[in-house]
């Protein structure tokens, strides 16, 4: 038991032989943003996973609002208030893009206070929200790839969560599409939400997070404000290469 | 079925409105068959709508939900025995009591066995609910309290239309049923369960229940089908009560018309029970080689069948994109 919001304690994942996470604890802070970090194959999304209900953990727990969710099948998280986006998108292609998001608003936290037309009205004000207004009425499987991400954000928040766990939602996007998707983060965050981001761009995980958490093969190597964490020399070796560890100095030289 | 269709549903989950308000005006058409007094029209009548009805039936299942059921009959099966056991044990000879003990009937059988093999899914589903079919034909032959494999006699009511009415009334009340289900939060369950079940668990439907919700529905329909007919039939028998006819008719009507669309399943029952009947009466010896072939070529041409090609996207384009897709 915790009396943390969000609790990930000694949580492991073994696939046979493969130790994906080994023993992995941390806390998140509610209306934190949380920056997930570590190179490919560290055990994010298997964590993203873990926390969303997909996977069981083979050893540790997760505990949300002092609540064990580890046993909880996945639609039921959801309803809990954790909702998460893929990082492969997965809409449903044969319906609009306003359907898409509506099926979250009928069968989340909130769901069984809406019927059909209330589930439409809130999936417009999110498309609204997310900037997808104007494509509403698309199959979800015209979408551009920008669009696919929002529509990932845009479904996961008709579930009216409490944390969002976001994988990667700004891979393959150009630098005005990540500025923008970055807005659209810190605008739900400032409504309240909870992130947890997974991220492989240092600029947009360091400009949103208030903590970062560095996996590397399986095991958390540093925790802590995303300043220090980025100086850490164990993470700069692990994580971020001698080039990023050179330009750090040249920066701090500078300074 | 599934597999990357070219043309889709735009708006709505309940099909193109065009073609469901003609649809609806021929099903009221077909209220009046009776008036014609030709007993052979009203037994071809009556047999449009009962496939309607199973097609209908297995549309939330298949269509919907995107779970391709083999095993329907069993239902339609299970339905016909009911009323055949309420006549020839307890003298009961009416059909509203009769279609309401087969819809019981049904739904529980749907919800025992839903629950462990709707836990398959895809192609397991379908072998499993095939082979549930061929085992209750083998169990229903050797209950002696069913007549086992020599069958059960049902007295038909004096004014013999009434199984025609009675049949329209199941299957206007099984469209009616889809038209709701389709408009309301259950036919986006079923259908974010068939566009991608793990991204609907995501959003919080849960898959298991759903799908044996879909299948309990499914089940109803089809069990009030074989309660009227076998009251029309007269007699029941294993073969007649699970004949593989009601079971693969009703799944080609449905992609005939359009799988996952309120209108499609009549549209398909028409279209189909048309040429069966002419094929019938014109090539008795290859009858059954065109109406295979006729099976062939709605697959490759219209893999989402005739009311698709009503949707502004796909459309005629989507039948080019068939021929494309299997390089003809």
């Amino acid at each position: 038991m915790s009396e943390a919001f969000l609790s990930i304690q000694n949580v492991a994942m073994h696939f046979g032989g493969l130790r994906a996470l080994d023993d992995v604890s941390f806390d998140v802070e509610r209306g934190s943003v949380l920056g997930l970090i570590g190179p490919n194959g560290s055990g994010k999304t298997t964590l993203m996973n873990i926390v969303s209900g997909v996977y069981k953990p083979t050893h540790g727990s997760v505990y949300f609002n002092g609540k064990r969710i580890a046993d909880v099948p996945t639609y039921a998280v959801c309803r809990l208030g954790i909702a998460r986006t893929f990082q492969v998108v997965k809409p449903f292609a044969n319906l609009s893009v306003r359907e898409n998001v509506a099926v979250g608003a009928m069968y989340g936290r909130n769901g069984s206070k809406r019927n059909a037309a209330a589930s439409f009205e809130r999936a417009q004000e999110l498309l609204e929200i997310v900037g997808l207004a104007r494509v509403a009425d698309r199959h979800a499987s015209d979408l551009t790839i920008p669009d696919r991400k929002r529509l990932e954000v845009a479904k996961a928040l008709a579930l009216d969560p409490e944390v969002l766990l976001l994988d990667e939602v700004m891979a393959g996007l150009n630098a005005t599409e990540v500025d923008e998707a970055l807005e659209l983060l810190r605008t739900v965050n400032a409504r309240g939400v909870t992130l947890i981001v997974v991220e492989h761009l240092m600029k947009a995980i360091v400009s949103i997070s208030t903590a970062i958490v560095v996996l590397a093969e399986g095991q958390k190597i540093a925790e802590g404000a995303p300043a220090e964490v980025l100086a850490s020399p164990r993470v700069i070796e692990a994580y971020l290469g001698t080039r990023y560890a050179e330009r750090q100095r040249q920066r701090q030289a500078q300074s | 079925m599934a597999a990357a269709p070219p043309s889709r549903a735009l708006g709505g989950i309940t099909g193109n409105a065009t073609a469901l308000r003609v649809t609806a005006g021929i099903l009221i058409v077909m209220a009046f068959v009776p008036l014609l007094h030709s007993g052979y029209y009203e037994n071809l009548g009556r047999s449009v709508l009962m496939f309607a009805t199973l097609s209908l039936g297995w549309n939330i299942i298949g269509g919907y939900a995107g779970y391709v059921s083999f095993g329907n009959v069993v239902f339609f099966g299970l339905g016909s025995y009911v009323t055949a056991a309420l006549w020839q044990h307890w003298h009961q000879q009416s059909i509203v009591l009769a279609i309401l003990c087969a819809m019981v009937v049904g739904v529980a059988f749907a919800l025992v066995l839903g629950m462990p093999i709707l836990r398959l899914r895809g192609h397991y589903f379908g072998i499993a609910t095939l082979g549930i079919a061929l085992a209750t034909q083998e169990i229903v032959s050797n209950i002696d309290w069913l007549g086992a494999g020599s069958g059960l006699t049902v007295r038909p009511v004096d004014a013999y239309s009434t199984y025609y009415y009675a049949m329209w009334i199941v299957c206007a009340a099984s469209m009616l049923a889809t038209y709701l289900i389709a408009r309301s939060k259950l036919g986006y369950a079923f259908v974010a369960i068939r566009e991608n079940e793990e991204a609907a668990a995501v959003l919080g439907v849960d898959p298991t229940r759903y799908k044996v919700v879909a299948w309990a529905i499914s089940a109803a329909m089809a069990a009030a089908a074989g309660a009227v007919f076998a009251g029309a039939n007269g007699f029941m028998d294993p073969p007649t009560a699970f004949a593989l006819d009601n079971n693969v008719f009703p799944i080609v009507m449905a992609i005939l018309g359009g799988v996952g669309t309120v209108a499609g399943p009549l549209v398909g029952a028409l279209i189909l029970t048309a040429i069966n009947e002419t094929l019938w009466s014109h090539f008795p010896q290859i009858h059954t080689l065109f109406f295979g072939a006729v099976i062939v070529v709605v697959v490759v041409f219209l893999p989402r069948g005739l009311l698709w090609l009503f949707n502004t996207r796909g459309g005629w384009k989507g039948i080019v994109g068939s021929l494309g897709a299997y390089r003809v």
